[in-house]
């Protein structure tokens, strides 16, 4: 269960692009770490990633490594195929991340639909897609 | 100084609704502007302003240009033209803009427009035959979260768990909406009505939602025009003031994936509403009639929250059994069947209901309506209007 990607149309992923204030938490990706953005004068997490600081609007902005730990905050189950890759049914999360303020949406690696709760403790893992691409998906915390 | 009846939208013109229009967007936007200018009685010559729809993140851009239209109709100059963005959200903000304009003497008459094919066309609404460029879709699309309403039933789970608001409440929803649209002939959905039975037997599309808790994919073009209250003197119909508008962005707006605030609802609305109440001095009870933006049916209740009708944690339960919201309950929703069942002009065939529903010229007619709220799409920034007599 879970998402079980159908690799015959992996031609058609949609490859992350990113604009420069952003590349960090993509190359992090690409390296399988998980990075989100904080301002280093204030402190405070930005994601998605912006180029300043809404806060103090400082541009001294670094890349922290994430604990990999959240709780589902919401999710929805695709049961009717819109994209090929994309087997159904499989879910999309929305995950509350350890990182105060941070969300983060991504797909289930393991579990099933009717699994999911509110508040559901999930850690991550990356799921090698392509070449190129592993994707930060989560799983339950056994 | 507010806006309060210094503009007010004097033609309505559509084209029908359909499955497949057999023409172009351009072709049935200029059919939508011709209807309207014979509707207020006005030469399509005599348009000297546009309001189009922009884009919404490259997603859904308004093919037709301004400047297809005025070739069309033998304009000779449009003075002063604009665009609204952010797709459904952008529809009472045409006519926000409209009023702005004649207002200020920056045009005579301003056509604002809406065509859409999504139905036989090449863009579908409801799949990814596009790819967005704007890197905001990098945090979405790789995770196959690819479709608006996936994107809208991620906020109305959380809603749901928020308020305890039933997939029930939602039905009755697309009821009511439906029962509105059997009686129109215009509507796509004219003449079929539906039951609690088929609600759920209509097939899951992405939980919480069903086949019918969306709105409809269909072509078709509407076309408002605006002028002032003492040029509306001397045209054909009855005009219907702009009592007020508003558009609002929200804390941390997105295109259609807000995700990353305190609590993922419709907070855009609930803004474009303060803005609205406090602009124009009236409340919920002043409203005989409303037109919400129905893309999806828990949007209904969800603005019913947003722009104070009822507390939240009441919307649901307000919609329950449908009698509330019927034409005879005390808050008479999408008269014309909404674009759950008319169809879906980006909320463009709401603004037009609301303009019958202030001449008294609707199928089903509310009685004495002073005023009707017509509200913009959600998920993104939106834009409210309410419609009225006049002085
Ligand atoms: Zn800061």
């Amino acid at each position: 269960m879970a998402l079980a990607l159908n690799k015959r149309y992996l031609q058609y992923f949609y490859e992350p692009v990113a604009e420069s204030f952003e590349d960090g938490f993509w190359q992090a990706i690409k390296q399988k770490r998980l990075v989100f953005q904080r301002c280093k004068n204030c402190k405070e997490f930005l994601h998605p990633p912006r180029p300043m600081c809404y806060k103090c609007h400082s541009y001294d902005l670094e890349w922290v490594e994430s604990t990999g730990k959240g709780k589902i905050y919401s999710w929805v189950v695709f049961t009717r195929e819109v994209h090929p890759l994309y087997r159904v049914p499989f879910e999309v999360v929305l995950v509350d991340m350890e990182e105060k303020g941070v969300r983060f949406i991504s797909n289930m690696a393991e579990g099933k639909p009717e699994d999911l709760h509110f508040g559901m403790p999930v850690e991550v893992v990356f799921m090698p897609i392509n070449d190129e691409w592993s994707l930060p998906w989560f799983r339950p915390v056994k | 100084m507010t806006i309060k009846n210094k503009a007010c939208i004097v033609g309505i013109g559509s084209t029908e609704f359909s499955r497949v229009s057999g023409r172009s967007e351009i072709h049935m936007a200029v059919d939508a502007a011709m209807a309207a200018c014979h509707d207020a009685g006005l030469k399509p010559e005599q348009i000297d302003g546009a309001v189009k729809f922009g884009t919404a993140g490259q997603n859904c851009t308004e093919f037709t240009t301004e400047t297809d239209v005025a070739r069309c109709l033998g304009i000779r100059n449009l003075r002063y033209f604009v665009e609204a963005p952010w797709g459904g959200g952008a529809c009472c903000a045409t006519v926000l803009h409209a009023a702005l304009a004649v207002a200020n003497g920056m045009a005579d008459y301003v056509l604002c427009f809406r065509s859409l094919k999504p139905a036989s066309g090449t863009v579908r609404y409801g799949r990814p035959t596009r790819v967005p460029i704007d890197a905001h879709w990098s945090y979405t699309m790789p995770f196959g979260f690819a479709s608006p309403t996936s994107w809208v039933a991620m906020i109305t789970r959380r809603w749901m768990h928020e308020t305890g608001a039933t997939n029930d409440q939602l039905g009755w929803v697309a009821i009511v909406c439906r029962e509105n649209a059997v009686r129109n002939p215009r509507a796509i959905f004219y003449g079929r009505p539906m039951t609690m039975e088929d609600y759920y037997r209509s097939p899951m599309l992405c939980d919480p939602f069903r086949m019918n808790d969306t709105c409809l994919e269909n072509d078709g073009a509407v076309a408002l025009i605006v002028t002032t209250p003492e040029r509306a003197k001397h045209l054909r119909q009855k005009p219907a003031y702009i009592i007020g508008a508003s558009e609002a962005t929200a804390w941390d707006s997105y295109c259609m994936t807000s995700y990353y605030r305190d609590y993922i609802g419709i907070q855009e609305m609930e803004e474009a509403g303060k803005e609205l109440w406090k602009q124009t001095g009236l409340t919920p009870k002043n409203m005989d009639v409303v037109q919400f933006y129905d893309a999806f049916t828990s949007l209904v209740p969800m603005q019913m929250e947003a722009l104070g009708f009822v507390k939240v944690g009441e919307g649901g339960p307000f919609c329950e059994g449908g009698d509330r919201i019927r034409p005879t309950g005390e808050l008479p929703i999408n008269t014309s069947g909404g674009m759950l069942s008319e169809a879906y002009i980006h909320g463009m065939n709401m603004i037009a209901e609301g303009v019958r529903q202030i001449r008294g010229t609707a199928i089903t007619q509310i009685k004495n309506v002073e005023h009707v709220l017509v509200t913009g799409g959600l998920g993104v920034p939106t834009s409210t209007l309410i419609l009225g007599q006049g002085r």
